[in-house]
This record gives C-alpha cells, sequence and structure tokens, in this order.
C-alpha cells in the first residue's frame, strides 16, 4: 500500500519531475561525451532515448518531452556536423527527424504504458480491499448460528458458513461446489418451480423445508431464499437461511396430538353427559309412575280396609305410604342433585343479603312454632348463579334449623368473612346437635348421613347438592363442628372482580 | 241437571293401564269418568282426533280437553302435541300435559308448542286425586270449550 503512494507523491511535484528530465539528459549527455572520447561511436541516439524513457516512465509526459527537446538539443549541438552548433546539415535532417520522431513515440507508449499500469494496480488495489471487506463480511457471517450458504442458479453451492456445518454437519470443503440437492435431498412442500418463479419475481422466498443430514437423520427447517444479482440485475446466485424448527414442529405436533385427545375425550364426556342426561330423564319419568302406583292403590286400600284391617295392619299400610313418600322425595332430590351438574351457570352479579332473606322466606314453613334468634351479619354482592346460590342457602339454612330443633333457642348466624386471596368466605353457624369431626369426610358426600332418620328426617342429598354447586362456581365448602356444640358450615366463592369485602 | 248437559268429552292419552285406573278413580267422584275417551298411545289418540283407523266410525267433534302423557310408545307426546298445534282444525283443542317428568326441558318444549296447561302428577295419592279432579272440572266443566267441541 506505501509503495505506490511513494511513487506517486514523486511524480506529482513538478520540480523534481523536470529536474528528473534535466538530470536524466545530463546524465545522457555525459556517458555519450565521454563514450566518445573512448572511440565508442554512434551510441549517444541509445543513451537520449533511454534517458527519454526513464523520465516518461518516471516523470510523465511534460518532463518527457522537455527531454526530447533536451536531447535534440544535445544530439545537435555535440554530435552532428558541424559539432559545437546547433546547425544540422541537410544530409542529416532525416537521421535527426526520425531520432525526435522515434523519442515521441516512445514518450507516448510509455506514457499509455504508465497509466494502464496505475490503472492495473488501483484495480489490484480496490480487489485487495474488497477481498479483505469480503473475508470480514464472511466470517461475520461465520459468527452466527443461523445456517446460511449460497448456491449458484444451477444449484452448486458456493458458500457454506459454520452454522450450516452445524446443523448439516458437512464441513465447508465437503459442501462448495457440490449440488444442494444432492447434498440435503430437500423435501420441497410445492413444486420447486413454483419457488423459483416466485424468488425470480420477487426476488424472496420464505418456507419450511425438510432436509437431511450428513448423519442421514430429517430436520425441519424455517428457510429463507434471496436472489443475489449483478450490477445489471441479472440472477447469479441464491442466498439460503435456515433456521432449525424441528424441535418447535415436534412440539407442535405433540399440541395438536393433544389437541385431538382433548377434542375427543370431550365428545366422549358430552356423549356420557348426554347418556346421563337420558338416565336422570328415565328415572324422572320411570321411577315415579310405580311410585305413584304403590302410593295410589295403598291410599285405595287404607280407605276400603282401614275397617277390616286390625291396628297392626293399618300400621303397615302407613308405612308403606311413608316410605313412597320419602322415595318421591329421594327421588325429586337426587333429580335436581343430577340437575345441577348437568344445566349451564347463569351467572350475573347480585345482592347476597337479599338472597339470604329469600332463602329465609322459603324455609320459614320449617321454622314455625320455634324459637330462633337469627343473626345476619353485612352481606357483599356475590358473581354467581342465583338459583342455584339460593339451593345452597336454602340447604344450609334449612340444615341449621333441622339440626337446632332439640334446643329451646336456636341461634343462627349467617355471616361473611374475608378468605385467602381473591375468595369470599360465607359461613353459616348454628348452636344445634354438631358433628363429630371424625366423620366430617362424609359430610358432603351423596346419600351420607351422620343422623339417624328418626331423629333428624332427610334425604343425605342436600349438602352434596352444596358442594356440587359451589364447586361449580370454582369455591370450596367445608364445615366445623362439636357434638352437641353446634356446627359452622363455611363456603368460598371467587369474588366478583374488582370488589374488596371487609368483614 | 242442568250443569251435567254441560261436560265435556274428555280424551286422555296414557300408556300405563294403572295411571288409566286411578284417573279415572279420580274424576269419578265427579262424575266426569262416563265421557273418558281413553286412548293408549299416540298414534291412537291422533286416528282418533282424525276420525280413521279403528276410530273411523265413531261420531264427530272434538274433546273439550285432551290429557296427554309424554312419554308414549310409538308417537311420543309431544310430537302429538306439535301435530296437534300445527294442524288448522284441531289446534283449537285444549291440551293439558300430565307427565310424571319434572324435567324443563320438556316443559320449556311443550309450552313452545303451545300447550295449554302442564301439570306434574304428585307421587302422593291425595294431590294426585285432587289435581285430577280440578283438572277435570276446570276443563270440561268450567271452561268453555272452542266451537265444535263435543258436549254431553
Amino acid at each position: 500500500m506505501a509503495r505506490p503512494n511513494l511513487q506517486l507523491r514523486l511524480t506529482h511535484s513538478p520540480v523534481l519531475r523536470y529536474s528528473l528530465a534535466v538530470t536524466s539528459c545530463a546524465i545522457a549527455l555525459g556517458l555519450a561525451l565521454l563514450a566518445q572520447r573512448h572511440g565508442f561511436r554512434n551510441v549517444e541516439v541509445q543513451l537520449f532515448l533511454f534517458a527519454i524513457a526513464v523520465t516518461v516512465w518516471y516523470a510523465g509526459i511534460g518532463p518527457a518531452i522537455l527531454a526530447v527537446v533536451l536531447s535534440g538539443l544535445a544530439e545537435a549541438y555535440f554530435f552532428s556536423e558541424p559539432t559545437y552548433s546547433f546547425y544540422i546539415t541537410r544530409n542529416d535532417l532525416p537521421h535527426f527527424a526520425l531520432f525526435i520522431l522515434f523519442a515521441l513515440l516512445l514518450t507516448w507508449f510509455s506514457a499509455v504504458r504508465r497509466r494502464v499500469e496505475q490503472q492495473l494496480m488501483q484495480s489490484r488495489d480496490e480487489l485487495q480491499r474488497e477481498v479483505i471487506k469480503r473475508t470480514q463480511q464472511a466470517s461475520l457471517l461465520n459468527l452466527t448460528h443461523d445456517t446460511i450458504f449460497v448456491r449458484d442458479l444451477s444449484d452448486v453451492i458456493s458458500y457454506w458458513n459454520r452454522g450450516a456445518e452445524e446443523l448439516y454437519g458437512w464441513r465447508a470443503e465437503e459442501a462448495i461446489g457440490k449440488p444442494c440437492q444432492q447434498l440435503l435431498q430437500t423435501d420441497f412442500p410445492v413444486p420447486v418451480e413454483e419457488i423459483r418463479a416466485e424468488l425470480l419475481h420477487t426476488g424472496r422466498w420464505e418456507g419450511e423445508l425438510r432436509k437431511i443430514k450428513a448423519d442421514g437423520s430429517r430436520v425441519v427447517v424455517a428457510s429463507r431464499w434471496s436472489l443475489a444479482q449483478d450490477d445489471q440485475g441479472r440472477a447469479i446466485a441464491i442466498l439460503e437461511t435456515n433456521n432449525d424448527i424441528t424441535e418447535r414442529k415436534r412440539r407442535e405436533q405433540d399440541i395438536q396430538d393433544l389437541n385431538r385427545e382433548l377434542a375427543r375425550r370431550s365428545r366422549e364426556l358430552e356423549s356420557i353427559n348426554k347418556e346421563l342426561e337420558a338416565f336422570a330423564y328415565s328415572v324422572s319419568h320411570d321411577l315415579r309412575a310405580p311410585l305413584r302406583h304403590m302410593a295410589g292403590y295403598t291410599e285405595l286400600l287404607q280407605k276400603k280396609a282401614s275397617s277390616v284391617v286390625d291396628e297392626k295392619g293399618n300400621h303397615y299400610l302407613a308405612m308403606i305410604l311413608d316410605s313412597s313418600k320419602r322415595m318421591g322425595n329421594l327421588i325429586d332430590d337426587l333429580l335436581a342433585f343430577s340437575r345441577i351438574g348437568r344445566a349451564e351457570t347463569r351467572k350475573t352479579l347480585f345482592n347476597l343479603a337479599q338472597l339470604v332473606k329469600d332463602a329465609l322466606t322459603e324455609v320459614r314453613q320449617d321454622t314455625e312454632g320455634r324459637d330462633i334468634s337469627w343473626k345476619i351479619g353485612a352481606l357483599p354482592e356475590f358473581y354467581g348463579d342465583r338459583s342455584m346460590l339460593r339451593l345452597v342457602l336454602v340447604n344450609l339454612i334449612s340444615n341449621a334449623i333441622k339440626f337446632t330443633r332439640t334446643r329451646p333457642r336456636a341461634e343462627i348466624e349467617i355471616g361473611c368473612c374475608n378468605g385467602s386471596g381473591d375468595d369470599l368466605v360465607v359461613f353459616v353457624k348454628d348452636n344445634g346437635v354438631g358433628f363429630d369431626m371424625k366423620y366430617v369426610d362424609k359430610l358432603f358426600g351423596v346419600f351420607q348421613r351422620l343422623h339417624q332418620s328418626d331423629e333428624f328426617e332427610g334425604t343425605g342429598i342436600g349438602l352434596a347438592t352444596v358442594q356440587r354447586v359451589i364447586h361449580r362456581h370454582g369455591g370450596k365448602v367445608w364445615a366445623e363442628g362439636v357434638v352437641g356444640n353446634g356446627a359452622t358450615f363455611y363456603f368460598s366463592a371467587p369474588r366478583a372482580q374488582g370488589q374488596l369485602w371487609r368483614a | 241437571m242442568e250443569s251435567m248437559k254441560k261436560l265435556g268429552r274428555i280424551l286422555m292419552v296414557e300408556d300405563d293401564p294403572k295411571d288409566v285406573e286411578l284417573t279415572l278413580m279420580a274424576l269419578e267422584d265427579y262424575n266426569l269418568a262416563n265421557e273418558v275417551i281413553v286412548t293408549r298411545d299416540g298414534e291412537q289418540a291422533l286416528d282418533y282426533l282424525h276420525c280413521r283407523g279403528e276410530y273411523a266410525t265413531r261420531s264427530g267433534g272434538h274433546p273439550a280437553v285432551m290429557l296427554l302423557d309424554l312419554k308414549l310408545p310409538k308417537v311420543d307426546g309431544l310430537e302429538v302435541l306439535r301435530q296437534i298445534k300445527s294442524d288448522g282444525l284441531l289446534r283449537t283443542i285444549p291440551v293439558v300435559v300430565l307427565t310424571s317428568s319434572k324435567e324443563e326441558k320438556d316443559m320449556v318444549a311443550s309450552y313452545t308448542l303451545g300447550v295449554n296447561a302442564y301439570v306434574v302428577k304428585p307421587v302422593d295419592f291425595h294431590e294426585f286425586v285432587n289435581a285430577i279432579k280440578e283438572l277435570g272440572v276446570f276443563w270440561a266443566v268450567i271452561n268453555e270449550p272452542p266451537p265444535g267441541s263435543v258436549k254431553r
């Protein structure tokens, strides 16, 4: 790089350039005179031409013309007869003219050659710079983890970065020069002609391709193609970058499989639900009918035969009637319970205090003749299915009424306390017969009862219904009790959004 | 008796013979049982209404009320109801669904089809008898049936 710069500086100074012309001519003259003194003749022309050549080479065309003029004058003065005069005889004129012409020609040729050489050197420098730039770029491309390779339009690979080596397992030396299709056995999702057409039209293409690695394993890549063009806009190469998405595709496939499985299960559940619905429907119809008949005929029998049947017989008939009534209640409760599982919840925001009032109205019949002290705390808004929640409250309150029956003065408290996180907790507390915490797990099971039926009547479905409703609201139910010392039933539910409740 | 002359004919559609017996027994107390026509499935009921099949020769006229069970062999109750309410000649007949089922979906379907009343048969016999009696008295005696109904 330094050398051409030095040359340029030398030849760019006019004083030096013209001095070179004068100096080289003077040296040539000196040498020619010396040669003449020693008897060598006719060497001056060659020496002057040499001086001109040196001048034109190192100093350019201006100093060279000066050198031609000086050489011409020196030739005329020292070497043409008559010597030591600028006069040239007629005989020497062609010889002199030829010398001048030849000198000019030499000057011109040398100048042209010099220019060409300079251009060549410039191009060489540019080329060197370009090579360095490209090398740097290529090593940058090697830094990326992306797979990048270039192939020409006949599909032969011309560049192969380290990412490509890592992904496909072929080294650059192995890949470069090979047809890409032969190396990677690409599986195209669409005809390759279509891809080429799009690439030539828009300059790029993107898609998913399946390729084969050096070890024979398959790989799915997200592939991006860009068309490289020369200055005239002619396509010269295709640059392809690949990202390995095999793992992602596998996960996508897994998710799809899971979704299909989920859909299948949900269809299964749906059909089970349908069957359950059909079952409940037929229970509702077919189990009630014979029961009704039993009750009906027993009653008719009672009416007709009460006079002829003894007291025991009448008692039996009364028991049959009582049982059929109880069975009827069981079926009704069971159907209600199953309906809660099947029915869709219609959630709205409503006032829990108002709902408690409604529930109390509904159970008023059970409180007749009882001395009950009600303590109802402040209650928040509730977001849920109003009719289902009413069922919950009716069940809990009527339980409280029922199990305080043995108390001269019943105390029932309904209130709300803060639960953990976003839940609110509602409780119904009584001073009734309570229960043994040992059996707390049985409380909410269907048909589970902790009391004998002649002590406290019931179907054993009420608390199961409560639990089912609350679970459907995303909440929990639990209870605390002491035998002979009352029970508290709690249920929690997600608070209505944005609502803060302080007990 | 003056009121007896106004009694309407009751068409009962019920497949269960015990239900038929108990219902008739309940209606007997008010002397309403005599004009009850019992059909045992949906097809028979429709045959009766259209005077075809085994009822081709019956004397004409519509019943004052039809007591319709939902769970019936061959043509079920809801289908019978649909056919009656979409038939220009039959749609004026008052239809009371009398069923064991408390299913909400049956109730909604019946009312959507234009049923005139929906009664769930109580398990308790007293309640059952009372319900049937009240139905019979209301539809066959108190209610003025549409023109074209058969009167005694």
